[in-house]
């Protein structure tokens, strides 16, 4: 019976991988669950993570609160910034002719796959040249910069967009624009909700350029902050540790970093709600 | 036609990818060809003080053993997975893909704590595991001859999951007629997956390769946050990226800084353009 064997083998790898994936994942959630005042973990219950939350936000006076509204800021205004430019670039570089077209979409694939974190070093420089270092703004602008979300905006316009839908615009008299702001931008809801939710969550979860740019330790992003959480925790620094008021423990650790993880999730569930939606009004259309 | 109103469109683009991209780049040029007192011209100077600095080469080692350990484990384990996921129809296959994906919601700073907390022995579920190796303190688990595993392991658990996605979207666009043809050809499940499927997904897996490998020489927070809470048992320069930031912000040397940008911008987009031009996945163009 080879065939069963095989079938027996794949569907026991699938589930031991499986286990591998989701354990690590479940076990930390868990630890959320736990209360640990430096004489060891007990007990599960709902309680003990308010609890450590609220551990957590006399940690420095509440400062907390200020990385997670920083990175709310940076986040948000990143996402929206990259939606407003890179729609209308996606759409011109989809569906419009122009000099430069070529060149610019060859520049928008080389920036997208070269990894973001080699240019950090480069934008510090030109950023402190600039005077503009502590920021928030700043790398809010910057983080807009998301040529990934101009490829998607374009994949989606020449896959949604219709060339005889545009031509016949054009000879109803439509201006470009007009065809832009009247038929592509109506259309556009899932590009959107797509570019939204992946600079969204690349900005929330970026480290290293808030780490550069957002130098000082209130003004920077809740990236930045869980690292210096654990570094205060009696867990791996005792003698640091020992003069602070709050002990951060790992259920205490544990809450924070399901904290951050929070709004990735909802943006997420968000996202795809927006998505579904938007291809309930193109089928209803056809 | 329309050149205007393509101008309007992309304009605000451009600007940023000037100022987000293109400007920094050009400017760590201009800033690595200074001496090193920054008042003239240095000519090649930071590029010789960066790369006869010792940690130069120790770092790119460190980056390639680390890169000889995941990119095998990467490809491997993804195709595999995917393969696997792909042979296994509806729910089974749908869900198993769902919970490798899953530690994918943990990106970076969330991942890496989930992680001190796997490889903290006093406090892991896989404790056993390290007591297994002999290790009983987080300290012995992270030490520096681990690290390239370490990392393997900790970038595969986060990224595995989204390339199997992935791959199993180019799996299930191979058409039906095709794999029936094979089957009556008398080729077997793994002949099928080896001689059919594989090839089909090939212009991926160049992609998967290419794209992870420029991912390992932008490393950074990892390794830099592993350092900053084991209090420097790892060098806190451990991969090129880590030293460029060094210069930038300790040594404040901004030419070695630019000089360092330089090399791994050069190395990146080296990797970049065979992507965008091997690869066969941006050939979009009619």
């Amino acid at each position: 019976m080879p065939v069963n064997l095989g079938r027996a083998g794949r569907i026991l790898t699938l589930l031991l991988v499986a286990v591998g994936f989701a354990y690590p994942v479940a076990a930390f959630a868990l630890v959320g669950l736990r209360r640990d005042d430096g004489s060891g973990p007990t007990g599960l219950s709902l309680g003990n993570a308010r609890d450590s939350w609220h551990t957590v936000l006399r940690f420095n006076d509440g400062v907390v609160l200020s990385w997670l509204g920083n990175s709310l800021i940076v986040a948000t205004g990143g996402a929206l910034v990259a939606v407003a430019v890179g729609l209308p670039a996606g759409y011109a570089l989809a569906r419009l002719r122009f000099p430069g077209r070529r060149l610019l979409r060859f520049c928008t694939l080389l920036t997208m796959v070269v990894p973001n974190t080699v240019l950090v070093i480069p934008l510090y420089l030109e950023v402190s040249a600039a005077g503009a270092v502590n920021n928030i703004w700043v790398v809010a602008l910057l983080m807009g910069f998301y040529p990934f979300g101009v490829y998607l905006t374009y994949i989606h316009f020449r896959t949604t967009l219709p060339v005889p839908v545009l031509e016949a615009a054009r000879i109803d008299g439509l201006s470009e624009t007009d065809i832009f702001r009247r038929i592509a931008l109506p259309a556009s809801k899932p590009a959107v909700a797509l570019v939204g939710f992946f600079s969204f969550v690349a900005n929330w979860t970026n480290f290293f350029l808030p780490l550069v740019l957002l130098p000082l330790s209130s003004s920077t992003t809740i990236s930045v902050g869980l690292p210096q959480l654990v570094s205060s925790s009696p867990l791996f620094d005792p003698t640091n540790a020992a003069g602070l008021d709050v002990r951060l423990y790992a259920p205490q650790l544990a809450v924070a970093t399901l904290v951050t993880v929070a709004p990735v999730v909802a943006v997420f569930v968000i996202a795809q709600r927006a998505l579904t939606r938007g291809q309930m009004l193109g089928a209803g259309r056809r | 036609m329309g050149r205007r109103a393509a101008a309007v469109l992309v304009l605000p683009y451009v600007a940023l990818l000037l100022v987000g991209g293109l400007g920094p780049a050009g400017y760590a040029v201009v800033k690595s060809l200074q001496n090193e007192s920054e008042t003239g011209f240095g000519g090649l100077s930071s590029y010789r003080r960066v790369v006869t600095d010792l940690r130069f080469a120790e770092t790119f080692g460190n980056v390639a053993l680390t890169m000889v350990i995941w990119l095998p484990l990467m490809l491997l384990g993804v195709v595999g997975l995917a393969l696997l996921v792909d042979a296994s129809p509806g729910r089974f296959g749908t869900t198993m893909r769902f919970v490798y994906y899953l530690p994918g919601a943990l990106t970076g700073v969330a991942n890496f704590m989930l992680w001190l907390f796997l490889l903290d022995p006093g406090q892991s579920p896989v404790a056993f595991l390290w007591h297994g190796f002999g290790h009983h303190t987080l300290g012995e688990v992270a030490q520096p001859g681990n690290l390239p595993y370490i990392l393997a392991a900790m970038l595969f658990f986060q990224g595995a999951g989204t390339w199997v996605v992935v791959l199993t979207g180019g799996l299930n666009s191979i058409s039906e007629d095709l794999l029936e043809a094979a089957r009556l050809d008398g080729a077997g499940a793994w002949g099928i997956a080896w001689r059919v499927k594989l090839p089909m997904i090939r212009p991926w897996l160049g992609y998967l390769a290419l794209l992870n490998l420029a991912y390992g020489f932008q490393l950074f927070l990892e390794p830099q946050v592993l350092s900053q809470v084991t209090h420097g048992l790892i060098a806190p320069q451990w991969t090129p990226n880590q030293l460029g930031f060094s210069y930038a912000y300790q040594i404040l040397d901004t030419p070695m800084a630019a000089a360092m940008s330089v090399i791994l911008l050069t190395v990146t987009l080296g990797v970049g353009l065979l992507v965008v031009r091997r690869s066969g996945l941006f050939d979009d163009e009619r």
